[in-house]
């Protein structure tokens, strides 16, 4: 019972400390420094809309207004402060450090042409320039109905210029081909079988040009930013046929082919160093088919049915188009901007 | 029993001290928010956004593509009519007909060995033949099920609206939305049949399948009265696509049973992307504050 008094004691003083962080909220010392500065740009109290709203912060109905309040707050800020202080403050410049006094015709400079580049976005959400993306993501096939061919990937890729990035990828598709029930049903139902293909990997050399940016507003509440990007390259895929004419005798080994890729791809910022990414990429292989016909010759002779060089039929120019949704992290996480905004 | 009333107490006062301080802590929290927000604070997320929408009709002849076919290519033919209540919502329906149907390179494979068997004899009993007379009639290309038209009322939300830079040089609005509802499909299939070997048991019959749709798409307007879209569609039912017999007979009717039923119709997450050129009415749109 004696702790008692101290507990409640400690409750009240907890009790009273938030209302002195409201205070400090809500206080006018933010108000008067903005209003000092607001006054040094117009000593009669008149004041653009941006720099009014800065000085009407410590005012809730004043802030969501910005400008009304104005007058009044650089009104009161410039009795305050006086004199401009930006005059006084170049003298004291000139006093103490002469060398470092500016000494500038402002005829002349005015009369100066200006050369200087404006681009459509000084500052855009990220950068990309001098940084590395690791990619890490899903795809999942979007053109083969006779086998999925879904894949977990990873990209890493480096931005020489905001626009241009070299980089690498590669999936890893061996566990997860799906030979799906169609194929037995047409097998069954219609006496034909149609060659199929698996995939063990794929790996590529790969140039990325992002062309297009932009924002949008979600809810009408936050903003996001994203880019959209077309990216090609070359590099190589591991596959081999599943055996659905001859799977008796056949039994085919992976081989590497070589695959061009393009695609194109939307990268979505949720910070300045953290992305999801949706992609479509075009993976195009020569693909070396199951042979239809099976050599009646029983045993691995040179014509027999064992004989692996009578396994292979005819080639063909395969798509395997995957769409990916994955995660890219920016790295370093932070950079500078080089242009004002 | 004294005892027992001062710890009782000493909880109590304890555990108001505790909430007191929950309370302050709070309190606190949202003191520190309101040092986080500044000029803007209440301002809205976009000023002068145009409303491209708001109050408008939507009227967007369409071309849709489908995708994933096993048999059967269908390119439709149509629009959507859309009157939108808000910025964000509206409601309208798509329709369209199958205007163009290409059968699969699998299908053509399919016939070129299906008209072969039918070169040899149909007396010699030709095994081959025999083992496919239910699932293949003359031409296997005209037995194929096809989807013939679909309406579609539906209900979209466009939670997403910005805009888009192509090059520094061509700006764009843009919005990103999702839309659902049913959908009423007209298809063309094979007929049931019980002596499915004879060639009048490959003959068709339409039926109307009703289904769940949905998707997204982008917009991008190209200016105040006109935008492009791209949009996915799911569309999911179950419709016998080949005129096989695949089902019916069997452990848990997963095997044929040399009729053509109901149980032959296999589910198909049946996908397609839509291209559309949009037109609002009226001509002119409204800008927020």
């Amino acid at each position: 019972m004696k702790s008692s008094p101290i507990g409640l004691l400690v409750a009240v003083a907890l009790g009273i400390f938030p209302a002195q962080s409201w205070a400090q909220a809500k206080a006018g010392g933010k108000v008067t420094v903005a209003g000092k500065a607001a006054a040094t740009k117009d000593s009669e109290g008149v004041i653009d809309a941006d720099a009014s709203g800065s000085a009407a912060a410590g005012s809730d109905a004043a802030a969501a207004e910005g400008a009304p309040a104005a007058g009044d707050t650089a009104g009161d800020a410039g009795e305050e402060v006086g004199e401009s202080p930006t005059g006084s403050g170049l003298d004291d410049i000139c006093k103490i450090d002469p060398a470092a006094c500016p000494n500038l015709d402002m005829d002349k400079e005015a009369a100066r042409p200006l050369k200087e580049q404006i681009f459509a976005v000084q500052q855009a959400y990220a950068l990309r320039v001098r940084r590395f993306e690791l990619q890490a993501g899903w795809s999942q096939s979007l053109n083969d109905q006779f086998v999925s061919h879904p894949a977990p990937n990873l990209a890493l890729n480096y931005y020489i210029t905001n626009v241009l990035a070299i980089g690498i990828n590669g999936q890893y598709y061996a566990p997860f081909n799906l030979d799906k029930d169609f194929n037995a049903q047409v097998r069954r139902a219609a006496r034909v079988a149609v060659p199929l293909t698996e995939y063990q990997w794929g790996a590529a050399l790969n140039f990325t040009y992002v062309p297009a940016y932009g924002k949008f507003a979600g809810f009408g509440d936050f903003i996001f930013h994203y880019d959209a990007y077309v990216v090609g390259g070359v590099g190589a895929m591991s596959v081999r046929p599943i055996p659905v004419i001859d799977p008796d005798n056949r039994n085919f080994e992976y081989q590497t082919k070589l695959a061009f890729n393009a695609g194109i791809g939307l990268r979505i910022f949720f910070n300045r160093w953290f992305a999801a990414v949706l992609e479509v990429r075009d993976y195009v292989f020569n693909d070396k088919l199951e042979s239809l016909t099976v050599s009646k010759i029983p045993g691995s002779g040179p014509n027999g049915a064992g004989n692996p060089n009578t396994w292979y039929g005819e080639t063909s120019l395969t798509n395997n188009v995957q769409a990916q949704l994955g995660a890219a992290i920016f790295i370093p996480f932070s950079f500078d901007y080089r242009l004002p905004k | 029993m004294t005892t027992t009333k001062q710890k009782t107490t000493k909880r109590l006062v304890s555990v108001l001290a505790a909430a007191l301080a929950l309370f302050a802590f709070t309190e606190r929290a949202e003191a520190q928010q309101i040092l986080l927000t500044g000029p803007l604070a209440g301002a809205p997320a976009v000023r002068k956004l145009r409303w491209h929408r708001k109050g408008r009709f939507e009227v967007a002849p369409a071309i849709s593509f489908t995708l994933l076919d096993e048999y059967q290519r269908t390119i439709l033919m149509g629009a959507r009519l859309n009157y939108n209540f808000t910025d964000w919502l509206s409601f309208g329906a798509w329709g369209a007909f199958g205007a163009i149907k290409i059968p699969t390179h699998l299908s053509e494979q399919i016939q070129d060995v299906n008209a072969a068997r039918r070169q040899v004899d149909p007396d010699s009993m030709y095994r081959p033949r025999q083992l496919t007379a239910v699932n293949l009639g003359p031409n296997f290309e005209k037995q194929l099920g096809s989807m013939d038209w679909v309406v579609a009322p539906q209900l979209t939300a466009v939670p997403f609206r910005g805009k888009l830079a192509l090059f520094q040089s061509i700006y764009l609005d843009t919005d990103l939305y999702f839309f659902g509802g049913p959908a009423f499909v007209g298809l063309t299939e094979r007929k049931n049949c019980d002596d499915c070997t004879s060639p009048s048991s490959f003959d068709m019959t339409s039926r109307m399948a009703i289904a769940p749709t949905f998707g997204l798409g982008f917009t991008f307007y190209i200016n105040k009265w006109s935008a492009l879209g791209f949009e996915w569609r799911g569309l999911p039912f179950s419709w016998n696509t080949s005129g096989f017999d695949t089902a019916g007979g069997g452990k848990d009717k997963k095997f044929p049973d040399n009729k053509i039923t109901n149980d032959d119709r296999q589910f198909n997450f049946n996908q397609m992307l839509t291209v559309t050129y949009n037109i609002y009415l009226p001509f002119q749109y409204k800008v927020s504050e």
